[in-house]
């Protein structure tokens, strides 16, 4: 019962928002009802279609955590891209020089490569932050414009595959493909590296000392402090461990989805993963569950451009709407 | 003149036509963060006004239409940004990212349902060279200074007026005072939460325009994620500039430099490959960062939300 009237300002936002949206919808000459109908259904009308859903839902929980870990702290990482790219590049970079490798070898390397890569893409504005307390939210900012240009490079540099319009480097060798789950449908061992990283994270900051620190953090620094917390490392530990996570998100993009790298393979992840962060208010619990929700819109909404002739960027008013009105909520709970 | 004299002539020229959207962006963040509201919507922001601005003077052939509507709409976030943050006393940070995502698809969205899709970009006529009589006419420094499109002017004139509005002025020093102590400007019997609605407000209207300067002046047309970043370092630059006018102009000249820079090298063509030149940018903002750190003065208050019932601040 008190779950059900905790949630409630919740659900009772989330419907406010798709009115409003609805109402924008219809403003644009375009069926509302129709819309929503698209953007709900598709996911769950063909097993592909389904497929595509999880395959979005991987990258945004891994990104939504990567915002969600150093927001427990009161510290916001906007850099989720960069270090997705970095990942990714990271990742590719070791999947085209070691191309011969053995799957055994190759595939974890190719892995670890990407969550080091996207650490240390999150280690140089942790690293200010903690030496020079210069705010983490622009420098993650900038990170990420430093990674545009930088993929661009690899994605147009000496492993460019010539035979691709798109700027896209060769594939990684074969040995680094992540296994395929499904013989039918084109789901990969991913999903329950994501699964996995979901629920791990979850056990840390909710079941462990450290993890109680690092909430504790983001609660009451000064308190914190006061009792022996070393707040000013946990906060750039999360920031590490935020980024990270986008690097292995990165790097199953590359060795699951593409096998290769492709730029602009980040496209709106960041920007998704911080409102699926958000709307979840921080908690880790909350993010696989609301990314899913997330990744029925995304995959809907290109249905719906595709069928109805609605930009898909449509998707992107009715989430940023999504946000604004469980902010608002958070008011009305406040008030009560 | 020589061919160097050419060359320096222009690069400057450019550098002070490429100032625009950091000092405009930036003034606009410095007056809300002078009574302590931090906005971080100015890259969705940016894109909005940019995307309203070419529409506008798209649809009505009027660039300075499509300014004032670019205005508006500046205006109308910053309203939004001064109602969930000095009335419903929402997180800024959060707000400003809702901002920021909500810009980001209005402004991809609003050109596609209204000219659809073309072969060709849809093209405004770029804003004119006006030159300053007589002042034009000085060799070398009247093509760099006075030879430059309106809003070249308005920037300086704008920061300039803006200097002697905060420290010149009681009505500026009670501004300022609600940014480094909001109870003791109320007890003073400040308007604080007016002042905020109106610094942001504002700041909002400048951010507008710095957007729709884009198409105006670069490009001529609107493409997706334009501003590549310059709302981000309009917040750098502010921070440099101590929330202060004179200094954030100078910032915005030194960035606009480092950005013809990149531009002039890539095509002299030097062999660097050109996406490490684009980099540069964003890299000095962070090398700067290091070097500025603990000597940019910020406004006490920045990024806190006022309510007068609370005992402590």
């Amino acid at each position: 019962m008190r779950f059900i009237k905790s949630i409630l300002p919740y659900l009772g936002a989330v419907v406010i928002a798709f009115v409003v949206a609805g109402i924008f919808i219809a403003l644009m000459g375009y069926d509302p009802l129709e819309a929503y109908a698209t953007i709900f259904g598709t996911s769950f009308k063909t097993p592909y279609a389904f497929v595509q859903t999880i395959l979005k839902w991987i990258p945004l929980t891994l990104l939504a955590l990567a915002f969600t870990i150093p927001y427990a702290t009161g510290k916001f990482n906007i850099g989720g891209e960069g270090q997705m790219i970095a990942g990714a590049i990271g990742a590719a970079a070791v999947g085209i020089l070691l191309s011969d490798m053995p799957i055994y070898i190759l595939l974890p390397l190719e892995i670890v490569a990407g969550i080091l890569a996207g650490a240390l893409w999150g280690l140089v504005p942790a690293y200010l932050l903690y030496q020079f307390r210069i705010n983490e939210i622009l420098t993650t900012v900038l990170f990420n414009f430093i990674a545009f240009n930088l993929i661009d490079y690899v994605a147009t540099g000496p492993w460019r595959d010539p035979t691709a319009g798109h700027p896209t480097t060769v594939a990684v060798g074969e040995g680094g493909f992540l296994p395929n789950l499904l013989s039918t449908q084109p789901i990969n061992a991913g999903f329950l590296i994501t699964i996995a990283v979901a629920i791990g994270i979850y056990i840390y900051t909710n079941r462990t000392v450290g993890g109680f620190e690092l909430i504790a953090t983001g609660a009451n620094p000064k308190a914190s402090h006061v009792h022996g917390i070393n707040t000013r490392f946990l906060s750039v530990f999360s920031l590490v461990l935020g980024a990270a996570l986008a690097g292995l998100a990165g790097a199953i993009e590359v060795a699951g989805t593409h096998h290769r790298l492709i730029e602009g393979l980040q496209s709106n992840f960041m920007q998704l993963g911080l409102i699926i962060g958000l709307i979840a208010g921080g908690n880790s619990l909350a993010v696989p569950f609301i990314a899913f929700f997330i990744a029925v819109l995304e995959v809907g909404a290109r249905a719906m451009q595709r069928t109805m002739q609605i930009p898909v960027e449509m998707v992107f008013i009715v989430e940023a709407l999504l946000l604004i009105f469980i902010l608002l909520s958070n008011v009305v709970r406040r008030r009560k | 003149m020589s061919g160097i004299e050419d060359t320096l002539t222009n690069f400057l020229k450019l550098t002070f036509l490429s100032m625009v959207p950091f000092v405009l962006a930036g003034q606009g963040t410095m007056l809300g963060g002078r009574t302590g509201v931090y906005n971080v919507a100015q890259e969705g922001m940016m894109l909005v006004g940019a995307s309203v601005g070419f529409l506008a003077s798209y649809l009505t052939e009027n660039l300075f239409l499509g300014m004032l509507i670019a205005m508006v709409t500046g205006a109308l976030f910053g309203l939004l940004l001064a109602y969930f943050t000095t009335t419903l006393k929402l997180d800024q940070f959060v707000v400003g990212l809702a901002l920021f995502f909500a810009g980001l698809g209005i402004s991809t969205l609003l050109p596609k349902k209204v000219i659809g899709i073309t072969l060709s970009p849809p093209l405004i006529p770029t804003l004119q060279d006006i030159p300053i009589p007589l002042l034009s006419k000085i060799p070398v420094i009247g093509e760099i200074f006075f030879n430059q499109n309106i809003l070249v002017y308005v920037s300086v004139l704008l920061s300039i007026a803006l200097w002697y509005f905060l420290f010149k002025t009681n009505i500026g020093l009670q501004l300022r005072s609600v940014g480094e102590n909001p109870k003791a400007a109320d007890s003073l019997g400040v308007n604080v939460v007016r002042m905020r609605y109106i610094t942001t407000i504002l700041g909002g209207v400048f951010i507008g325009l710095a957007g729709a300067y884009l198409p105006m002046v670069y490009t001529g047309t609107f493409t997706d994620g334009m501003v590549k970043g310059r709302g981000w370092l309009a917040i750098a630059i502010t921070f440099f500039g101590s929330f202060s006018p004179i200094p954030i102009l100078f910032g915005s000249i030194f960035f606009a430099g480092i950005e013809v820079t990149a531009y002039k090298v890539q095509i002299g063509g030097t062999g660097i490959p050109y996406q490490f030149l684009l980099m540069l940018p964003y890299v000095m903002t962070i090398i700067i960062m290091i070097f500025t750190y603990g000597k940019a003065r910020v406004p006490a208050f920045l990024g806190q939300n006022y309510d007068r019932e609370k005992r402590t601040l």
